[in-house]
Protein backbone atom coordinates (compact mmCIF):
# COMPACT_ATOMS: atom_id res chain seq x y z
CA UNK A 1 0.00 0.00 0.00
CA UNK A 2 1.72 3.15 -0.96
CA UNK A 3 -1.28 5.02 -1.74
CA UNK A 4 -2.79 6.63 1.30
CA UNK A 5 -5.96 7.31 -0.39
CA UNK A 6 -6.52 3.45 0.13
CA UNK A 7 -6.80 3.41 4.06
CA UNK A 8 -9.44 1.22 5.21
CA UNK A 9 -12.02 2.55 7.60
CA UNK A 10 -10.60 0.86 10.69
CA UNK A 11 -7.25 2.05 10.30
CA UNK A 12 -8.25 5.58 9.80
CA UNK A 13 -10.58 4.96 12.98
CA UNK A 14 -7.69 4.04 14.84
CA UNK A 15 -5.35 6.67 13.35
CA UNK A 16 -8.14 9.39 14.66
CA UNK A 17 -7.70 7.47 18.37
CA UNK A 18 -3.47 7.60 18.12
CA UNK A 19 -4.01 11.51 17.36
CA UNK A 20 -6.74 11.60 19.95
CA UNK A 21 -4.01 10.23 22.53
CA UNK A 22 -1.25 12.70 21.28
CA UNK A 23 -3.86 15.50 21.36
CA UNK A 24 -5.42 15.18 24.81
CA UNK A 25 -1.78 14.77 26.55
CA UNK A 26 -0.97 17.95 24.52
CA UNK A 27 -4.18 19.75 25.59
CA UNK A 28 -3.21 18.81 29.51
CA UNK A 29 0.25 20.27 28.81
CA UNK A 30 -1.13 23.81 27.19
CA UNK A 31 -3.62 23.86 30.28
CA UNK A 32 -0.84 23.59 33.10
CA UNK A 33 0.99 26.13 31.41
CA UNK A 34 -1.77 28.47 31.03
CA UNK A 35 -3.67 27.72 33.73
CA UNK A 36 -6.91 27.78 31.67
CA UNK A 37 -9.63 24.91 30.23
CA UNK A 38 -9.07 23.59 27.44
CA UNK A 39 -10.89 21.74 24.93
CA UNK A 40 -10.11 19.52 22.08
CA UNK A 41 -11.72 18.32 18.90
CA UNK A 42 -12.38 14.65 17.87
CA UNK A 43 -9.20 14.30 15.63
CA UNK A 44 -10.11 14.78 11.98
CA UNK A 45 -8.10 13.03 9.12
CA UNK A 46 -7.74 15.08 5.81
CA UNK A 47 -6.08 13.12 2.85
CA UNK A 48 -6.56 15.54 -0.20
CA UNK A 49 -4.51 16.85 -2.94
CA UNK A 50 -2.00 19.34 -2.32
CA UNK A 51 -3.63 22.19 -4.08
CA UNK A 52 -7.30 21.57 -2.05
CA UNK A 53 -5.79 21.72 1.09
CA UNK A 54 -4.77 25.03 2.42
CA UNK A 55 -8.43 26.74 2.92
CA UNK A 56 -9.37 24.19 5.25
CA UNK A 57 -8.13 25.68 8.33
CA UNK A 58 -8.51 29.32 8.05
CA UNK A 59 -9.13 32.27 5.69
CA UNK A 60 -5.86 32.20 3.28
CA UNK A 61 -4.63 35.57 4.37
CA UNK A 62 -5.06 35.27 7.85
CA UNK A 63 -2.11 36.02 9.94
CA UNK A 64 -1.26 32.83 12.18
CA UNK A 65 1.92 31.64 14.09
CA UNK A 66 3.06 28.43 12.89
CA UNK A 67 5.25 26.09 14.90
CA UNK A 68 7.25 24.00 12.75
CA UNK A 69 9.13 20.48 14.23
CA UNK A 70 10.36 17.34 12.04
CA UNK A 71 9.58 14.33 14.19
CA UNK A 72 12.69 11.68 13.99
CA UNK A 73 13.27 8.25 15.41
CA UNK A 74 11.05 5.06 14.50
CA UNK A 75 8.78 7.59 12.38
CA UNK A 76 9.41 10.77 10.52
CA UNK A 77 7.16 13.33 9.65
CA UNK A 78 6.25 16.71 11.02
CA UNK A 79 4.04 18.04 13.41
CA UNK A 80 3.01 21.54 12.91
CA UNK A 81 0.94 24.04 15.25
CA UNK A 82 -1.27 27.04 14.18
CA UNK A 83 -2.20 29.42 16.04
CA UNK A 84 -4.44 32.34 14.30
CA UNK A 85 -2.82 35.42 15.71
CA UNK A 86 -5.66 36.10 18.43
CA UNK A 87 -4.46 32.93 19.93
CA UNK A 88 -0.80 33.61 19.45
CA UNK A 89 -1.04 36.23 21.19
CA UNK A 90 -2.87 35.27 24.36
CA UNK A 91 -0.74 32.30 24.44
CA UNK A 92 2.42 34.28 24.51
CA UNK A 93 1.00 36.63 26.99
CA UNK A 94 0.23 33.78 29.37
CA UNK A 95 3.65 31.89 29.07
CA UNK A 96 4.77 35.63 29.74
CA UNK A 97 2.87 35.88 32.43
CA UNK A 98 1.39 38.79 31.43
CA UNK A 99 -2.06 40.36 32.42
CA UNK A 100 -4.92 39.92 29.79
CA UNK A 101 -5.58 43.50 28.86
CA UNK A 102 -1.89 44.18 27.86
CA UNK A 103 -1.35 45.17 24.71
CA UNK A 104 0.95 43.42 23.00
CA UNK A 105 2.59 42.35 19.57
CA UNK A 106 4.29 39.77 18.55
CA UNK A 107 7.85 40.74 18.96
CA UNK A 108 11.26 38.53 19.81
CA UNK A 109 10.37 37.44 23.47
CA UNK A 110 6.81 36.85 22.41
CA UNK A 111 7.77 34.97 18.96
CA UNK A 112 10.31 32.89 21.63
CA UNK A 113 7.50 31.94 23.80
CA UNK A 114 4.89 30.80 21.28
CA UNK A 115 8.37 28.65 20.30
CA UNK A 116 8.91 27.35 23.53
CA UNK A 117 4.66 26.90 23.87
CA UNK A 118 4.60 24.81 20.43
CA UNK A 119 7.77 23.00 21.63
CA UNK A 120 6.25 21.52 25.03
CA UNK A 121 2.71 20.80 23.31
CA UNK A 122 4.78 19.04 20.13
CA UNK A 123 6.62 17.09 23.28
CA UNK A 124 3.52 15.96 25.09
CA UNK A 125 1.94 14.88 21.45
CA UNK A 126 5.00 13.15 20.83
CA UNK A 127 5.68 11.64 23.87
CA UNK A 128 1.77 10.27 24.49
CA UNK A 129 2.47 8.05 20.97
CA UNK A 130 5.56 6.94 21.87
CA UNK A 131 4.47 5.66 24.95
CA UNK A 132 1.10 3.93 23.49
CA UNK A 133 3.12 2.63 20.46
CA UNK A 134 5.97 1.56 21.77
CA UNK A 135 8.02 3.73 19.23
CA UNK A 136 11.07 6.28 19.89
CA UNK A 137 9.81 9.40 18.48
CA UNK A 138 12.40 12.68 18.62
CA UNK A 139 11.13 16.10 18.07
CA UNK A 140 13.75 18.48 16.52
CA UNK A 141 14.19 21.86 17.49
CA UNK A 142 11.01 23.83 16.53
CA UNK A 143 10.92 26.37 13.50
CA UNK A 144 8.39 29.53 14.18
CA UNK A 145 6.72 31.39 10.75
CA UNK A 146 4.13 33.85 11.68
CA UNK A 147 2.72 35.05 8.13
CA UNK A 148 -0.45 34.64 6.13
CA UNK A 149 -2.12 31.01 6.73
CA UNK A 150 -2.02 29.65 3.18
CA UNK A 151 1.59 30.55 2.82
CA UNK A 152 2.80 28.93 5.71
CA UNK A 153 0.72 25.69 5.13
CA UNK A 154 1.68 25.19 1.63
CA UNK A 155 4.75 25.15 2.21
CA UNK A 156 4.99 22.93 5.40
CA UNK A 157 3.43 20.46 3.17
CA UNK A 158 5.27 20.92 -0.28
CA UNK A 159 8.68 22.10 1.00
CA UNK A 160 8.80 19.06 3.89
CA UNK A 161 6.99 16.70 2.66
CA UNK A 162 7.64 13.04 0.72
CA UNK A 163 4.69 13.03 -1.34
CA UNK A 164 4.00 15.81 -3.19
CA UNK A 165 0.47 15.30 -4.82
CA UNK A 166 -1.69 13.99 -1.40
CA UNK A 167 -0.95 15.43 2.11
CA UNK A 168 -1.98 13.26 4.48
CA UNK A 169 -2.60 15.01 8.13
CA UNK A 170 -4.67 14.41 11.18
CA UNK A 171 -5.80 17.65 12.43
CA UNK A 172 -6.92 18.17 16.10
CA UNK A 173 -8.71 21.64 16.86
CA UNK A 174 -8.53 23.47 20.34
CA UNK A 175 -10.04 26.22 22.37
CA UNK A 176 -8.78 27.80 25.18
CA UNK A 177 -11.57 29.44 27.48
CA UNK A 178 -10.36 32.87 28.12
CA UNK A 179 -12.39 35.49 29.09
CA UNK A 180 -15.57 34.08 27.75
CA UNK A 181 -13.61 34.59 24.48
CA UNK A 182 -13.01 31.24 22.51
CA UNK A 183 -9.06 31.10 21.36
CA UNK A 184 -8.81 28.46 18.53
CA UNK A 185 -5.47 26.80 17.50
CA UNK A 186 -5.08 23.52 15.35
CA UNK A 187 -2.18 20.66 16.03
CA UNK A 188 -1.51 19.11 12.92
CA UNK A 189 0.53 15.34 12.92
CA UNK A 190 1.88 14.99 8.87
CA UNK A 191 3.57 11.81 8.82
CA UNK A 192 5.68 10.54 6.15
CA UNK A 193 3.88 7.94 4.03
CA UNK A 194 6.00 4.93 5.19
CA UNK A 195 5.49 6.27 8.55
CA UNK A 196 1.90 5.81 8.79
CA UNK A 197 2.68 2.35 7.86
CA UNK A 198 4.85 1.86 10.58
CA UNK A 199 1.90 3.72 12.92
CA UNK A 200 -0.19 0.74 11.59
CA UNK A 201 2.04 -1.73 12.23
CA UNK A 202 2.43 -0.72 15.79
CA UNK A 203 -1.14 -0.45 16.48
CA UNK A 204 -1.91 -3.69 14.76
CA UNK A 205 -4.25 -2.50 11.74
CA UNK A 206 -2.00 -3.14 9.02
CA UNK B 1 -16.68 47.92 -12.93
CA UNK B 2 -13.71 45.95 -12.75
CA UNK B 3 -13.77 42.08 -12.49
CA UNK B 4 -12.32 39.77 -9.49
CA UNK B 5 -10.97 36.56 -10.18
CA UNK B 6 -9.29 34.83 -7.66
CA UNK B 7 -6.64 31.71 -8.48
CA UNK B 8 -6.40 28.88 -6.40
CA UNK B 9 -3.16 26.89 -5.52
CA UNK B 10 -2.21 24.78 -9.10
CA UNK B 11 -4.74 26.54 -10.57
CA UNK B 12 -4.40 29.78 -13.59
CA UNK B 13 -7.25 32.37 -14.97
CA UNK B 14 -7.07 34.66 -17.93
CA UNK B 15 -8.63 37.84 -18.54
CA UNK B 16 -9.15 40.41 -21.08
CA UNK B 17 -9.83 44.28 -20.09
CA UNK B 18 -10.86 45.48 -16.81
CA UNK B 19 -9.96 42.54 -14.33
CA UNK B 20 -8.16 42.30 -11.52
CA UNK B 21 -6.63 38.25 -10.89
CA UNK B 22 -5.34 37.43 -7.74
CA UNK B 23 -4.04 34.67 -5.71
CA UNK B 24 -3.21 34.62 -1.81
CA UNK B 25 -0.92 33.37 0.33
CA UNK B 26 2.58 32.42 -1.68
CA UNK B 27 4.84 30.64 0.42
CA UNK B 28 6.87 28.71 -1.87
CA UNK B 29 4.99 28.67 -4.71
CA UNK B 30 5.26 31.61 -7.24
CA UNK B 31 2.50 33.36 -9.30
CA UNK B 32 3.64 33.51 -13.16
CA UNK B 33 1.82 36.51 -14.20
CA UNK B 34 1.82 37.23 -18.18
CA UNK B 35 0.34 40.08 -20.48
CA UNK B 36 0.22 41.70 -23.34
CA UNK B 37 -0.68 45.30 -23.45
CA UNK B 38 -1.53 45.99 -26.95
CA UNK B 39 -4.75 43.91 -26.62
CA UNK B 40 -5.23 44.26 -22.53
CA UNK B 41 -5.10 40.47 -21.84
CA UNK B 42 -3.70 39.01 -18.98
CA UNK B 43 -3.01 35.38 -17.40
CA UNK B 44 -2.20 34.27 -14.05
CA UNK B 45 -0.66 30.73 -12.47
CA UNK B 46 -0.24 30.02 -8.91
CA UNK B 47 2.58 26.90 -9.83
CA UNK B 48 3.23 24.41 -7.03
CA UNK B 49 6.35 22.16 -7.90
CA UNK B 50 9.33 22.63 -10.40
CA UNK B 51 8.90 19.81 -12.35
CA UNK B 52 6.59 17.27 -13.21
CA UNK B 53 9.05 14.42 -12.46
CA UNK B 54 8.40 15.17 -8.46
CA UNK B 55 4.38 14.29 -9.18
CA UNK B 56 2.16 11.45 -10.28
CA UNK B 57 -0.19 13.28 -10.80
CA UNK B 58 0.22 15.33 -13.78
CA UNK B 59 -3.12 16.13 -15.22
CA UNK B 60 -3.18 19.46 -13.99
CA UNK B 61 -0.82 21.98 -16.00
CA UNK B 62 -1.30 25.14 -14.05
CA UNK B 63 0.66 22.65 -10.96
CA UNK B 64 4.04 23.24 -12.54
CA UNK B 65 6.30 26.00 -14.65
CA UNK B 66 7.25 24.21 -17.78
CA UNK B 67 3.29 23.19 -18.79
CA UNK B 68 1.99 26.52 -16.93
CA UNK B 69 3.04 29.02 -19.08
CA UNK B 70 2.68 27.28 -22.41
CA UNK B 71 -1.37 27.15 -20.96
CA UNK B 72 -1.39 30.63 -19.87
CA UNK B 73 -0.42 31.61 -23.65
CA UNK B 74 -2.38 29.28 -25.48
CA UNK B 75 -6.02 30.91 -22.98
CA UNK B 76 -4.36 34.52 -23.56
CA UNK B 77 -4.02 33.90 -27.41
CA UNK B 78 -7.64 32.72 -27.24
CA UNK B 79 -8.71 36.18 -25.66
CA UNK B 80 -7.36 37.61 -28.89
CA UNK B 81 -3.63 38.09 -27.41
CA UNK B 82 -0.71 38.41 -29.96
CA UNK B 83 2.11 39.35 -28.04
CA UNK B 84 4.97 40.38 -27.46
CA UNK B 85 4.40 39.12 -23.85
CA UNK B 86 6.08 40.44 -20.77
CA UNK B 87 6.14 38.34 -17.01
CA UNK B 88 6.14 39.12 -14.02
CA UNK B 89 6.96 36.92 -11.11
CA UNK B 90 6.41 36.78 -7.43
CA UNK B 91 6.78 34.24 -4.75
CA UNK B 92 9.24 31.77 -4.29
CA UNK B 93 9.63 32.08 0.07
CA UNK B 94 12.04 29.86 1.82
CA UNK B 95 10.23 29.66 5.45
CA UNK B 96 10.78 27.39 8.35
CA UNK B 97 14.34 27.64 6.87
CA UNK B 98 16.28 26.45 10.32
CA UNK B 99 14.35 22.94 9.48
CA UNK B 100 16.06 22.56 6.08
CA UNK B 101 18.37 19.81 6.19
CA UNK B 102 22.10 21.24 5.27
CA UNK B 103 22.70 21.34 1.55
CA UNK B 104 19.26 20.67 0.90
CA UNK B 105 16.92 21.76 -2.08
CA UNK B 106 14.85 24.87 -0.82
CA UNK B 107 11.61 24.60 -3.24
CA UNK B 108 11.27 28.12 -3.12
CA UNK B 109 14.27 28.56 -4.78
CA UNK B 110 13.61 25.84 -7.67
CA UNK B 111 10.72 26.39 -8.38
CA UNK B 112 11.56 30.55 -9.57
CA UNK B 113 14.35 28.11 -11.33
CA UNK B 114 12.14 26.69 -13.51
CA UNK B 115 9.76 29.87 -14.21
CA UNK B 116 12.53 31.67 -15.48
CA UNK B 117 13.99 28.42 -17.52
CA UNK B 118 10.08 28.04 -18.95
CA UNK B 119 9.72 31.55 -19.64
CA UNK B 120 12.97 31.60 -21.52
CA UNK B 121 11.79 28.46 -23.26
CA UNK B 122 8.86 30.71 -24.66
CA UNK B 123 10.88 33.71 -24.92
CA UNK B 124 9.17 35.76 -22.80
CA UNK B 125 11.12 38.69 -21.00
CA UNK B 126 11.26 39.04 -16.97
CA UNK B 127 9.61 42.99 -16.30
CA UNK B 128 9.92 42.75 -13.03
CA UNK B 129 10.49 40.28 -9.71
CA UNK B 130 9.94 40.11 -5.88
CA UNK B 131 10.34 36.67 -5.20
CA UNK B 132 12.72 34.68 -2.38
CA UNK B 133 13.05 35.86 1.23
CA UNK B 134 11.36 34.05 4.20
CA UNK B 135 8.00 35.74 4.01
CA UNK B 136 4.35 35.17 2.55
CA UNK B 137 2.83 36.71 -0.94
CA UNK B 138 -0.40 37.90 -2.62
CA UNK B 139 -0.47 39.13 -5.59
CA UNK B 140 -2.99 41.06 -8.10
CA UNK B 141 -2.65 41.46 -11.40
CA UNK B 142 -4.72 44.24 -12.81
CA UNK B 143 -5.37 42.95 -16.85
CA UNK B 144 -5.95 46.50 -18.33
CA UNK B 145 -2.44 48.04 -17.42
CA UNK B 146 -0.36 44.88 -16.29
CA UNK B 147 0.50 46.04 -12.85
CA UNK B 148 1.43 43.25 -10.08
CA UNK B 149 0.28 44.59 -6.77
CA UNK B 150 2.58 42.17 -4.07
CA UNK B 151 1.02 42.56 -0.78
CA UNK B 152 2.84 40.82 2.58
CA UNK B 153 1.68 40.80 6.43
CA UNK B 154 4.75 43.16 6.95
CA UNK B 155 6.13 44.77 4.26
CA UNK B 156 2.86 46.04 2.85
CA UNK B 157 2.28 46.62 -0.64
CA UNK B 158 3.97 47.82 -3.61
CA UNK B 159 4.05 47.41 -7.45
CA UNK B 160 5.83 45.89 -9.62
Amino acid sequence: MDDIRSLKANQLDALREVANIGAGHAATALSQMTGGTIMISVPTINIARLEDVPPQITAPEEPVAAVLMNMLGDLTGRTLLVFPRPTALRLAGLMLNRRAETEIDLGEIEQSAIKEAGNILSGAYLNALSDFMGLMLLPSPPSLAVDMSSAVLTTAYLQFGTDRDYVFCVETEFFMLELNEKLRGFFLLLPDVASLHAILRAIRVA
Amino acid sequence: MIEQIRVNVAAYAVARGDAVISTLGLGSCVAIAVHDLATAVGGLAHVLLPSESMSRDRDNRAKFPGTAVPLLLEEMRKLGATGPFTAKLAGGASMFGALLPSGGVNMGERNVEAVRRALGVAGIGIAAQDTGGDYGRSVFLHVRDGRLVVRSLNRGEHVL
